[in-house]
C-alpha cells in the first residue's frame, strides 16, 4: 500500500493530496526521517505517492496536519496564509510539508533562507494557480531560526528510543501473494537473494512506485536494503568517492560538491528534492534508462560498481557492467550492487542535459564529457551520449579522433559531423529524432565554444 | 471598510493545514461504491460489442453500465451532442463507453481490464488541414466582423504579408481531477456533491440523463481544486456517470478520475490555426487585415461555437483596425472534445495579432513596441470591429506607464547590442496587451441570484451561484456583504454553493464570478438594509413599539433605494443628518421582535447588454479589463531552450476589492499563460493516443521556469462604474498576457534572420524554437 493510500484511505488524514500518483507534482509531500546507525536523521521531504508503508519501518512520518500544534501555525503556514500563498488549496499541503523541510534545514544552520533556496526545494511541487509569485514571497518570509524545530515539536527523543528498540532485527513479512524482507545486515540480505532471487530489489521506489501505481508492474516480492546501515555511506578517500547502495541522491550531490562539481550542479536539475531524497545513485544505474541522467557521468568518470553475491564479490568498471542494448546488465540474479566507486582525478568534467522544461523532467538528450588538456593539445577525452539509443552511449570512436588533437573549432565541428551517424535516437514525446540529432550535434560544439572561452584558448565565438 | 483590503483567501487556513475538504476526502459513507470508466482505444470507428461477463464475476463488481442504462444519451451544453457513453460510432481516443461499478477503490482497475470491448477501426479526421479538406465543421461565424474596406486597402497598401500563425492546445492541470460523489435521496432524490464550476448544469445534466425532473437533483459545490474553464462544462457528464450508478445500485457512488484519465478524456483549449494577409504603411501603422481563424472543435460541439466567438472578438488585441475582415469556422475532428479554457478562444484571437505585429516590425526593421503604439487604440480611434467602442480606454497610459517601469527602450537597445556578440544566447523583448471584454457573450447568462441571511448575533451567512476554485470570489462576496453592512469580513461567512438556495445560476466562468454574484449579494443586503434603515428611521423619530403595537414597515424593500442619509459602519447604523445612531445588533434585535425580514433573496442581471451576431451590432461587452506585459527572455543558441528573465506586468483593475487575491489571479494567469506558448506540449502518437497525460511528460511551468524578475503593478483607474464597486473582472485577462513570453522569443530570433519571416509556432518549445533558428541559419 502507497504511503498516501493508508494517510488518506487507512487513517482520514485526507491533507495529504494525490494528483499525478507519480511522484511528479508534490502534492503528497510528507517530512520523513530515518533510523540509520542509532539516530533519526532530519526530516527530509518525500512523495508519499509512490513510496510503500513497508518502506517506511524505523521512520517518523510527519504530514501536513502534524505541523500545527494545538491551535499554533507553524510559521511555514502562517507566510502561506499571510502572502496568499494558497488559491485552489490542492497542492497547498505539499507545498506546507515542502516548505517545512526547508526551514527546518535552514534552521539546522544548513544555509540562510533566501529565493535559490526557496526555489529549489520547491522545484517538485507544481501550482496551477498562484504562478508560483506569493509562493515564493512567503518562503522568503519565514523566519526559519524562529520556528520551532521538529524534533522538538515531536520530542524526537521519545520516538528514537521506540524504534531504537526496534532496530536490528531482519524483518520478513508474507502474505498470500506479497512478500516483503527487510534484513538488518548485509550478508542476510545476499543470503535472502541466493535463496529467492526473484525477490526485487527497492530502495526509494521512485521508479518501481510509479510502475506500480500505473498498473505497469506488480510489486509481489520485495527485498529492502533500507535497514542495513552500513550502506548509507558517501565516503572519500585518496583516490575516490565510494557511494553506498542507500546514498540517496541528495546526500551525492552534497559530497560531490567540491570533489566533482560539475556532476553536484547536474544533480541539481536533476530531479526534485523529494526523488532525491528518496532515490539512490544506486537504484538510477541499476535502472539502466537510456535516459538515466548520472550515468554518462559515471561512464566518462570510469566509475566502477561493486556487486556482491554469497558467492564473493566483483568490481566491475561501469563500462563493462552495462552491456548493449537497453537495459542489459552484467548483473547476476543473485547479486546487490553494494557501492559505486568514483575515481578522483584532474580531468575536467562537462555534463549537458536538455529538457522539455529545465527543471524536474525527463531528459530529452544528457552529454558528459571527461577531458583533459596539455596546452591546446587534448591528452584524453571520454564522451558518453543519453537519449540516443537502447543505452547510454560511450563513444569511444569519436574519442579516438579526438586524443592527441588540437583543441579548436575544426576539430569539434567535424566531430559533430561525425557524431551523427553514431547514434540512432528515437522520436517520442520528448523530441523528435531529428531534434535529438541536431541537440547531439549543438552540444558537441557548445562544449568546444565553452571551453575555447573558458581556457581562453582563442577568440570566443560560437560554432553554431 | 472591507473592501479594497487585501483580507486573506477565506478557506485560507484551511488549505494550509490541509482540512479543507474536496471531493475525494469526503469520508466513505456505508456501502459506497467505486465508480470507473472503460474507454474506447481507438479515435475513430464503430463499437461492435462490450463483453461484461468476465468483469461481472469479478467478486467486487457491482455492475457494469452502456449507454443502454441512461434514460438521454446525449449532452451538450449549447446542443446535445455528444454521447454519455458510446453507442455504436467511438469518434474519439479514450470516449467513455462504459461504466463500472466496484465494492472497493482498489478493484476498480482490475474490473476495468475485464471489460472486452470489440471496435472496428475507420480512418478519422486530426487534424485542421484535413477536416477543412473534408469540410467537417461544428460551427461557422454567422457573419465576418467587417470594419471599411479591407480589400481596397490590401490593394492599395505598400505593404503586405500574409501567413498563418499556429497555436497548440492546453490541458487545463487542475489539481483536483473531475470528480462526483452521489447519495441517493428520499422519493428518487439526489445530492450531488461535483468538482463543477457550473452546478446548475451538472443538475440538468444529471437528472436528464437519468429521466429525473430538476426537483429531485440538487448539486453542491464546496470548492474544487482548480477550474480553468474545464469544469464548466465537463463536470456533468463526470456526474452523470456516478448519478447512474448511485440510482441503480441505490447506493451512494463516487467517480474520482486519476489524473492520467482526465488528461486523455476530458477536452482542452481549442487549438488554432489561423491564416491573414496583413496591408501596413512604412511607419508600420496597419492599413487592413483579413484574416480567417480556424480552430479544432474535437469530436463534439461542447462550448466550440462561443470559444470561436470571442476568439473573433479579440482577434483586434489593443490595436485599432480601421479596414477589418474577421472570419472563422470551428473543424469537428476525432480529437477529444475541446472545452472552455481560461480565456475562451480569447487568447488564440488575441495572440494573433500580436505575432502579425512582431512580423511588420521585423519586415519594416522597426522596434515592434513602436509598430504597437502606432496602432493602438487612442483618441478617437476606439471603434471594434464588432462595432462596440472600447469606453474608459486606460490603453494608452498603461503602454506610457509601462514602457517608462520596464526600461523597455534603454533594455531593447542593450538586446540590439549584445546580440551581435554571439555568445551562444539570444535575448528578445516584447510588450503585448489585452483589453478582454467582461459579459457572457450568450447575454442569458449574463444573471445571478443570491440569498443573504442576517442572524441575531450580527453574523451573516451569504449563499451565492458563484463556485470557488481558488480564485478568491468567495472572499471578495464576503467583503462586499460585510462592506454593505458596515461589519467585519469575519462576521460574514458564505456558504456552500448549492442549486436548493440559488437555482438558474450561470457558471463561474467569462471572469464574472464577482461581478455577477457578487452585484446579487449586495443587491440583497441591500433589501435587508432598506428595512433595517426603515425601522432606525421610525425608532430615531421617536416612535414606540410595543407588546399592542408593532412597528409596520409600509415600504417594499424591492423598490425602495437605500436612503443615503443612514450609513452602515464599525456596527453600527448611522442617521447623518441627526447624529443618530444605533448598533445593527440592537436594530436587528428590533427587526426580528417586529417580525421583519432578516434575509434576502436578489437576482441581478448585467444592464444594457445585448448584441445581434447575425447583424453584428450592439454591445458584447458590458466593459473591457484592460493590461500590458513586457516580457524579456534568452534563448540558448545551441538548444534551442527559453530562459524568461524579466516581465513587468500593468494591470487596470478599476477598483480592485482585494488587491491580495487580484495579485494572485494576475501572477497565476500570466503564468498559465506562459505556460501554454513555451513548454505545455500536447503530444499524441499516431493512433492519436495522448502521450503526454501526466505531468512526466505533460510540462506545466514549475517554480524555477518563473519570471527571474517579476514586476506586477495596478494602474489607478476610478472610473469603472459599470461594475460592483467599481471593481474590474480579473480571471482570465492576465492569460492573454503570457503572450509577451512568446513574442520575446520570436524578436529574439528574428536577430538570425537574414531575410526571412520568422515562423514561429507555439508553444515554442526547445524543440521548435531550436528547429526555427536553424532554419533561419540556413536560408540565404
Amino acid at each position: 500500500m502507497t504511503v498516501s493510500d493508508y494517510l488518506r484511505y487507512q487513517k482520514g488524514l485526507t491533507g495529504t493530496k494525490v494528483v499525478c500518483a507519480e511522484g511528479d507534482c508534490g502534492a503528497c509531500t510528507v517530512l520523513v526521517s530515518r533510523m540509520v546507525n542509532g539516530k533519526l536523521g532530519s526530516y527530509q521531504s518525500i512523495n508519499s505517492c509512490i513510496s510503500f508503508m513497508y518502506l517506511l519501518d524505523l521512520c517518523h512520518l510527519i504530514t501536513v496536519e502534524g505541523l500545527k500544534k494545538e491551535e499554533t501555525l507553524h510559521p511555514v503556514q502562517k507566510a502561506m496564509l499571510d502572502s496568499n500563498g494558497a488559491q485552489c488549496g490542492y497542492c497547498t499541503p505539499g507545498f506546507i510539508c515542502a516548505m517545512a523541510g526547508l526551514t527546518e534545514d535552514a534552521k539546522n544552520g544548513k544555509f540562510i533562507l533566501e529565493e535559490k533556496r526557496v526555489k529549489n526545494y520547491l522545484t517538485g511541487n507544481l501550482c496551477r494557480c498562484t504562478g508560483y509569485d506569493s509562493i515564493i514571497q512567503a518562503g522568503c518570509s519565514v523566519n526559519a531560526e524562529a520556528a520551532p524545530s521538529l524534533r522538538v515539536l515531536y520530542q524526537d527523543e521519545e520516538i528514537e528510543k521506540d524504534l531504537k528498540s526496534l532496530s536490528g532485527q531482519t524483518v520478513c513479512l508474507k502474505g498470500a501473494q506479497q512478500e516483503f524482507c527487510a534484513p538488518a545486515t548485509l550478508s542476510e540480505a545476499l543470503t535472502l537473494k541466493s535463496v529467492n532471487v526473484d525477490l526485487k530489489l527497492t530502495s526509494g521506489a521512485t521508479d518501481l512506485g510509479v510502475l506500480s501505481n500505473k498498473g505497469k508492474l506488480k510489486l509481489l516480492k520485495t527485498l529492502t536494503l533500507n535497514h542495513v546501515d552500513e550502506l548509507y555511506s558517501v565516503k572519500e578517500d585518496t583516490s575516490s568517492l565510494m557511494v553506498g547502495a542507500k546514498a540517496s541522491l541528495t546526500a551525492v550531490e552534497e559530497a560531490c560538491r567540491t570533489l566533482f562539481p560539475a556532476f553536484s550542479n547536474y544533480l541539481h536539475i536533476f530531479a526534485s528534492p523529494q526523488i532525491k531524497n528518496a532515490g539512490t545513485l544506486i537504484g538510477n544505474v541499476v535502472n539502466a534508462s537510456p535516459i538515466a541522467d548520472t550515468i554518462p557521468f559515471l561512464k566518462v568518470a570510469e566509475a566502477e560498481i561493486g556487486l556482491s553475491s554469497v558467492r564473493g564479490e566483483r568490481v566491475l568498471n561501469l563500462n563493462q557492467f552495462f552491456k548493449p542494448g537497453y537495459k542489459q546488465l552484467d548483473l547476476l540474479p543473485d547479486e546487490l550492487v553494494t557501492h559505486v566507486k568514483i575515481p578522483k582525478s584532474h580531468a575536467k568534467f562537462k555534463l549537458y542535459k536538455v529538457s522539455t522544461r529545465k527543471d524536474l523532467d525527463i531528459s530529452t538528450v544528457t552529454f558528459a564529457v571527461r577531458f583533459e588538456l596539455v596546452g591546446d593539445i587534448i591528452k584524453n577525452i571520454s564522451f558518453a551520449f543519453g537519449g540516443v539509443g537502447p543505452s547510454v552511449l560511450r563513444m569511444t570512436e569519436l574519442e579516438k579522433q579526438a586524443i592527441g588533437k588540437k583543441f579548436e573549432p575544426a576539430l569539434f565541428k567535424a566531430l559533430a559531423l561525425n557524431l551523427q551517424s553514431m547514434i540512432t535516437p528515437l522520436s517520442d514525446v520528448r523530441g523528435s529524432a531529428d531534434y535529438r540529432q541536431l541537440l547531439c550535434h549543438n552540444l558537441m560544439l557548445k562544449f568546444c565554444d565553452e571551453v575555447t572561452a573558458e581556457l581562453g584558448l582563442q577568440s570566443a565565438g560560437i560554432s553554431v | 471598510m472591507s473592501v479594497g483590503n487585501s483580507i486573506p483567501h477565506d478557506s485560507g487556513l484551511g488549505h494550509v493545514c490541509g482540512e479543507s475538504v474536496f471531493i475525494d476526502d469526503r469520508a466513505e459513507t456505508r456501502g459506497e461504491v467505486h465508480v470507473g470508466l472503460v474507454c474506447s482505444s481507438i479515435a475513430c470507428g464503430d463499437l461492435i460489442e462490450i463483453d461484461a461477463s468476465e468483469a461481472l464475476r469479478h467478486p467486487d463488481c457491482l455492475g457494469v453500465f452502456t449507454a443502454k442504462d441512461f434514460v438521454h444519451k446525449k449532452w451538450g451544453t449549447i446542443v446535445h451532442d455528444q454521447p454519455f457513453l458510446v453507442e455504436d460510432k467511438i469518434n474519439y481516443m479514450s470516449e467513455p463507453v462504459c461504466i463500472v461499478a466496484s465494492r472497493t477503490r482498489d478493484s476498480i482497475e482490475a474490473i476495468k481490464h475485464l471489460v472486452k470491448l470489440q471496435e472496428k477501426a475507420a480512418a478519422g479526421i486530426f487534424t485542421i488541414q484535413d477536416a477543412r479538406k473534408n469540410q467537417s465543421v461544428i460551427y461557422r461565424a454567422l457573419k465576418p466582423f467587417v470594419q471599411g474596406n479591407v480589400d481596397q486597402a490590401l490593394k492599395m497598401a505598400p505593404h503586405k504579408l500574409t501567413g498563418t500563425f499556429t497555436v497548440g492546445g492546453q490541458e487545463h492541470f487542475y489539481m483536483e481531477s473531475q470528480a462526483a460523489v452521489i447519495y441517493p435521496l428520499e422519493n428518487g432524490q439526489l445530492e450531488i456533491h461535483s468538482s463543477s464550476q457550473h452546478p446548475s448544469e451538472t443538475q440538468r445534466t444529471v437528472a436528464e440523463a437519468l429521466g429525473l425532473s430538476l426537483h429531485q437533483v440538487v448539486c453542491v459545490v464546496k470548492r474544487m481544486g482548480g477550474g480553468f474553464g474545464g469544469k464548466e462544462s465537463q463536470a456533468g457528464p463526470i456526474a452523470a456517470y456516478a448519478a447512474l450508478v448511485a440510482q441503480k445500485l441505490k447506493k451512494p457512488a463516487r467517480l474520482i478520475l486519476t489524473k492520467d484519465e482526465d488528461m486523455k478524456i476530458t477536452g482542452k483549449r481549442h487549438p488554432f490555426q489561423n491564416e491573414y494577409e496583413v496591408a501596413f504603411d512604412d511607419d508600420g501603422k496597419i492599413l487592413g487585415v483579413k484574416v480567417l481563424l480556424q480552430s479544432d472543435g474535437g469530436a463534439y460541439a461542447d462550448l466550440s461555437a462561443s470559444i470561436l466567438d470571442r476568439a473573433m472578438f479579440h482577434f483586434d488585441g489593443v490595436y485599432y483596425l480601421e479596414n477589418v475582415h474577421i472570419d472563422a469556422v470551428c473543424y469537428r475532428t476525432n480529437n477529444h472534445s475541446n472545452t472552455a479554457f481560461r480565456g475562451f478562444g480569447g487568447p488564440q484571437g488575441n495572440m494573433t495579432m500580436e505575432s502579425i505585429i512582431e512580423d511588420i516590425a521585423h519586415f519594416l526593421k522597426k522596434d515592434a513596441a513602436v509598430v504597437r503604439l502606432r496602432n493602438l487604440y487612442q483618441g478617437p480611434n476606439v471603434k471594434t470591429p464588432y462595432g462596440q467602442n472600447l469606453e474608459n480606454n486606460m490603453l494608452p497610459e498603461i503602454f506610457r506607464q509601462l514602457i517608462t517601469t520596464s526600461e523597455y527602450e534603454k533594455r531593447r537597445v542593450e538586446i540590439d547590442k549584445e546580440n551581435l556578440k554571439k555568445t551562444g544566447v539570444l535575448r528578445g523583448i516584447s510588450i503585448t496587451g489585452t483589453k478582454f471584454g467582461i459579459a457572457f457573450t450568450a447575454r442569458f447568462l449574463n444573471q445571478g441570484n443570491a440569498l443573504v441571511n442576517l442572524h441575531l448575533d450580527g453574523t451573516v451567512q451569504v449563499s451565492t451561484g458563484a463556485t470557488e476554485m481558488g480564485q478568491g470570489v468567495n472572499t471578495k462576496i464576503q467583503q462586499i456583504v460585510a462592506h454593505g453592512f458596515g461589519i467585519e469580513s469575519g462576521s460574514v461567512q458564505v456558504m456552500t454553493t448549492s442549486t436548493e438556495k440559488n437555482h438558474n445560476t450561470s457558471p463561474t466562468a467569462a471572469s464574472s464570478g464577482s461581478d455577477i454574484n457578487g452585484a446579487a449579494a449586495l443587491k440583497a443586503v441591500n433589501k435587508i438594509k432598506v428595512n433595517l434603515i426603515g425601522l432606525a428611521r421610525k425608532k430615531f423619530a421617536g416612535e414606540v413599539s410595543s407588546a399592542l403595537k408593532e412597528y409596520e414597515l409600509e415600504q417594499n424593500a424591492e423598490t425602495v433605494p437605500l436612503d443615503p442619509n443612514f450609513i452602515f459602519q464599525h456596527g453600527k447604523v448611522v442617521e447623518l443628518s441627526t447624529k443618530k445612531e444605533i448598533s445593527l445588533k440592537e436594530l436587528i434585535s428590533i427587526a426580528y421582535q417586529n417580525r421583519v425580514s432578516l434575509g434576502a433573496y436578489a437576482h441581478f442581471k448585467t444592464g444594457g447588454l445585448g448584441f445581434d451576431k447575425e447583424k453584428v451590432e450592439g454591445k458584447a461587452f458590458n466593459y473591457f479589463t484592460q493590461g500590458m506585459a513586457v516580457s524579456e527572455v534568452s534563448v540558448d543558441e545551441y538548444t534551442g531552450e527559453v530562459k524568461v528573465l524579466r516581465v513587468d506586468l500593468l494591470m487596470d483593475l478599476g477598483r480592485s476589492i482585494n488587491p491580495g487575491i487580484d495579485r494572485g489571479q494576475v501572477a497565476g494567469g500570466f503564468v498559465q499563460g506562459m505556460g501554454w506558448v513555451t513548454t505545455e506540449n500536447l503530444f499524441y502518437d499516431e493512433r492519436r493516443n495522448l502521450i503526454s497525460h501526466s505531468p512526466t511528460t505533460y510540462k506545466i511551468p514549475n517554480i524555477q521556469d518563473t519570471p527571474r524578475e517579476f514586476n506586477i503593478h495596478f494602474i489607478e483607474n476610478l472610473n469603472n462604474d459599470c461594475n460592483v464597486y467599481g471593481s474590474k473582472a480579473v480571471g482570465e485577462p492576465p492569460l492573454l498576457l503570457g503572450s509577451s513570453v512568446w513574442t520575446a522569443v520570436k524578436h529574439a530570433l528574428s536577430y538570425r534572420s537574414k531575410s526571412n519571416m520568422v515562423n514561429l509556432t507555439s508553444p515554442a518549445t526547445g524543440e521548435v524554437v531550436l528547429m526555427e533558428l536553424t532554419r533561419l541559419k540556413r536560408s540565404p
